[in-house]
């Protein structure tokens, strides 16, 4: 297997296990024009909504200050003022996304080690039950919840929104912290129950060392639905609890669309997602790819 | 009826040089193993014969015409895999006929062919079968059957033996040389396993580094090896090597104990002896007298290890010897099957 | 150590959480949606109707059609595109090299952004007079020029559904990418030698083992184009009139524009039933063999 490692040295691959088939010239510059093209089209938008961000209103608004425009900060400070108070929504997606994810990674976890580690009657459709509440449109799950939390006077908490959002996450989390620790062996378990650990032991000192990298990836994952979540803030939070992606919206206003403190926002919103999934792009990879291949 | 040279062939990946100006000449029907451990660059030549990986310098030819360019599905090449490379969601029979399917040969003709090829190694009864619900050595032989399907110029053998377990090698090995020897073609077979080596080749390539250390039929290898590496490597126990400091006409080995024989040279070099070249004599006539530090019953032989100090001395010994760790044994190096080596670089003192 | 009930202990919390969470809201909208009930008039859930609303729903309401009408351009549009461009890139990227590497990095962006986000910012590309990409398509069709995309019913639905791949098909890209790499080499090295061309070893060796992933792709996708709400919100609001109006979208304005509760949790329900059936789909792809 050396003639694989001292390849992937070579072109510090990310997914293992391709090797490099004969040449061919013309073909070769042919598909590095196509594949050009397509990193393009994902930066570029991206690249064009930076760029918007630190406009000016007049400048936005005509294309032929494409390129040479005066850049100004302005728009990064007012999207914290009265009446956008990025900052608040800011920390309601924050706070909302942290517990989605305090709470929804241990429960998971737990779940996803018995899934993994036992046989018992129904173990089957349980899971199956399980991963397939993500099927479940949230529409279906946003209206009794609406009519229930406005019963219980809890609309617009940020409370609410983690409880909605937990339920959207669940299902991703057990799913992948279930590759993830499948991926454990048992073996350490089984020495350690030896040594003497009881398993609740065993499963906090090994298993989830062990799994770390895992967990991270179910986490961020799970922090990254949660903090581009729509819908559920839409209905939900009125005043108090708005989060960042209804803060976007709240840009389009009777006199227009502000769109350069749309890209303002755009960026405070996207630019942490885009850090965190950088990080843990190769765990977080592996894990997609193994669940679309059993 | 294929003769193949390798000349001066190079291939790097990235920074890392893998072979080293290798130089073979593979003549018709010869049955040649490239031996030697993993990182060795034995699988790397291999694959630069059949056209899986491009030479980075140096010419691949055969009868005398370039292959270097060549495209592998042209080169009219047969290989078996390490991990057979067997098409998962076609049946055994579809596995077998692929290259003929390739070649346009249909009908009647191709299924003829499958099933030749299929009862040569035994799998007629197999031939609807997935190779899911075949055993490893089921496999193997469907991957054997897709490369004698037709007629190659060469045959290429990737550790094929490696996944069987010990008895089904040994059963599959003879298989392999029985096919070569009938289908009288080219083979060049890759391993790490010296009894495969020993056994099935007519001259056998121990690499090390990228680079051929020697190149001969097994038994000049076993009875001339050209260094310390192919004399360690060659062997089953491997040779005994051992440290002494040489005098005039006696050797000190490491322990002190003085060995009566008479080396090339004076001063530190090494002493290579074959564990069946070494005996277990009376006082009198031993060299030195030593305790046993372990013993084995194989059942036709028996192993003796003695400590030299810190170097281990392996013994075979006849299989009704029976010993006990702590016994106190002579021992006799045999004058006449004495190896010796250069300590610095391993090279063979001649 | 299977003598304690371990597991149900450690299961009991997520279980207890998605029985709450989401089962439950899936049998109360069911009882809500044999009920009539508008909660602009009333907080007090109405009077037991039986079918009415999905009678109501499936007889007398044009817009319903319409939005079946558009959901199904949508979702066909949608997923034959994101699975063409996906599998297109995937093969294309499954090779070494440093631009692909490169690519390859880049497919996990648009995925973490929020969709909320793309379909704003597309509306800003394709504003007539200041959007990048309106002028772009602009430069290379002349004769759209000035035209204003949203307020086209085509324009309009290519726009969402190009928004909805641009989120999704790198995404996709990955999944496939990680099929083909599960792929053993040796398989496709083994038709090489013996004698395919790279069309052939694709056609014979490649693509059938490639396959079970497409196929996977294919039903999430579709279930994600069913669910997709904030792109469409953000950048047509469902317009022009009902052009881009899908399912899901019917749903949400039934239920918080017309807080029209029974009605919604009806159309709700359709939907729900359609992608019921998907996920029984996906199951059997990805857990249907031996496990």
């Amino acid at each position: 297997m050396l003639t694989q490692s001292a390849h992937a040295a070579s072109d510090r691959a990310l997914i293992p296990g391709y090797r490099q088939p004969a040449h061919d010239k013309a073909g070769d510059w042919l598909r590095q024009c196509v594949v050009f093209v397509g990193v393009c089209a994902i930066v570029l938008p991206i690249f064009w909504i930076t760029l918007t961000a630190f406009k000016l209103p007049k400048d936005v608004y005509s294309l032929s200050a494409a390129f040479n425009f005066t850049v100004t900060l302005e728009n990064l400070r007012t999207v914290f003022e009265h009446p956008w108070n990025l900052g608040s929504k800011i920390v309601n997606s924050l706070v909302v996304a942290t517990s989605t994810v305090l709470l929804a990674i241990p429960m998971a976890t737990m779940a996803a080690y018995a899934f993994s580690r036992f046989e018992f009657r129904f173990k089957k459709t349980i899971f199956l039950v399980v991963i397939a509440s993500q099927f479940i449109p949230a529409a279906v799950i946003v209206l009794p919840y609406f009519l229930m939390f406005k019963q219980l006077g809890m609309l617009d908490t940020r409370s609410a929104l983690v409880l909605v959002n937990m339920s959207i996450v669940l299902p991703y989390a057990v799913w992948m912290m279930k590759g993830f620790i499948d991926a454990v062996p048992v073996e350490i378990e089984e020495s350690a129950m030896v040594d003497g650990a009881h398993r609740a032991r065993v499963i906090w000192e090994i298993v989830v060392p062990t799994a770390l990298p895992g967990i991270i990836t179910a986490a961020v994952f799970c922090f990254t639905l949660t903090w581009n979540e729509f819908l559920f803030a839409l209905i939900i939070s009125k005043q108090d609890a708005l989060t960042l992606p209804i803060g976007l919206i709240g840009f389009r206003t009777e006199r227009g669309d502000l769109w350069e403190l749309m890209a303002a926002g755009g960026i405070l919103i996207t630019a942490p997602m885009f850090i965190l999934s950088l990080l843990v792009q190769k765990q977080f990879i592996q894990s997609l790819t193994a669940g679309s291949v059993r | 009826m294929t003769q193949i040279s390798l000349r001066g062939l190079y291939k790097s990946f990235g920074a890392t040089q893998v072979v080293r100006d290798l130089n073979l000449e593979i003549a018709d029907q010869e049955f040649l193993v490239l031996l030697g451990p993993s990182g060795c660059g034995k699988t790397t030549t291999m694959r630069m014969v059949a056209g899986l990986e491009q030479a980075t310098h140096g010419e691949i030819a055969f009868d005398g015409r370039r292959m270097n360019e060549v495209p592998t599905q042209s080169r009219d090449v047969a290989m078996v895999f390490q991990n057979y490379g067997l098409y998962p969601h076609m049946t055994v029979a579809e596995n077998i006929g692929y290259p003929l399917k390739l070649r346009g040969i249909n009908g009647a003709d191709r299924q003829a062919a499958i099933e030749r090829a299929a009862d040569r190694v035994e799998l007629g009864a197999y031939l609807q079968r997935r190779p899911r619900e075949l055993s490893g050595g089921q496999r193997q032989r469907v991957a054997l059957a897709r490369s004698i399907v037709r007629t190659p110029k060469v045959f290429l053998m990737d550790e094929p033996l490696s996944n069987l377990d010990a008895k089904l090698r040994v059963a599959m090995r003879a298989e392999i040389k029985h096919l070569a020897y009938e289908l009288q073609v080219t083979t060049l077979y890759v391993t790490h396993d010296q009894v495969e080596a020993m056994t099935l080749a007519h001259r056998v390539a121990i690499m090390k580094d990228g680079v051929i250390v020697q190149l001969a039929s097994p038994e000049e290898i076993y009875d001339d090896p050209v260094n310390t590496y192919v004399a360690g490597f060659i062997g089953s126990p491997p040779m005994n090597l051992i440290e002494v400091n040489a005098q005039a006409s006696w050797a000190n080995a490491e322990n002190g104990a003085r060995i009566e024989v008479a080396a090339p040279r004076q001063g530190p070099i090494t002493l290579g002896i074959r564990a069946e070249d070494v005996q277990l004599t009376d006082m009198d006539r031993a060299h030195f007298s030593v305790e046993v530090f372990a013993f084995e019953l194989l059942g036709d032989s028996t192993l003796v290890t003695i400590k030299l100090g810190q170097t281990g001395v392996t013994v075979k010994g006849d299989k009704s010897l029976r010993l006990k760790f702590g016994d106190r044994v002579g021992v006799r190096l045999d004058p006449a099957h004495l190896y010796w080596f250069e300590s610095a670089t391993g090279l063979r003192i001649r | 150590m299977k003598r304690w009930p371990v597991h149900w202990l450690l299961l009991a919390p997520a279980l207890l959480f998605v029985g709450a969470m989401a089962l439950f809201p899936l049998g109360y909208s069911l009882i809500l949606s044999f009920r009539e009930w508008k909660l602009a008039k009333t907080s007090v859930v109405g009077e037991f109707v039986g079918l009415q609303n999905y009678v109501d729903l499936l007889t007398d309401d044009p817009d319903f059609f319409e939005a079946l009408r558009a959901t199904c351009i949508f979702v066909t549009a949608d997923v034959l595109v994101t699975v063409a461009v996906s599998l297109g890139a995937a093969l294309l990227l499954h090779r070494a090299g440093r631009l692909n590497s490169l690519a390859r990095t880049l497919l996990i962006l648009p995925f973490v952004m929020s969709p909320a986000l793309i379909g704003i910012s597309f509306r800003f590309f394709l504003n007539a007079e200041y959007g990048v990409l309106a002028s772009a398509v602009a430069a290379v069709f002349p004769s759209m020029k000035d035209t204003v995309w949203l307020a086209d019913s085509t324009l309009a639905m290519i726009a969402v559904v190009a928004s909805d791949v641009w989120h999704w098909a790198p995404y996709m890209t990955l999944m496939i990418l990680g099929g083909l790499a599960s792929i053993p080499s040796e398989t496709q090295e083994a038709a090489r030698v013996d004698g395919a061309g790279s069309w052939a070893v694709f056609r014979d060796i490649t693509w059938p083992q490639l396959m079970p992933v497409v196929a996977v792709v294919m039903v999430l996708k579709t279930v994600f184009a069913l669910k997709a709400f904030d792109t469409i919100f953000t950048l047509t609001s469902g317009g022009p009139g009902n052009a881009t109006k899908t399912l899901a979208y019917f749903v949400y304005e039934q239920g918080f524009n017309y807080y029209d509760m029974g009605y919604a949790a009806a159309s709700a329900y359709v939907l729900t039933a359609i992608l019921l059936v998907l996920a029984g789909f996906y199951l059997r792809l990805v857990f249907g063999k031996a496990r």
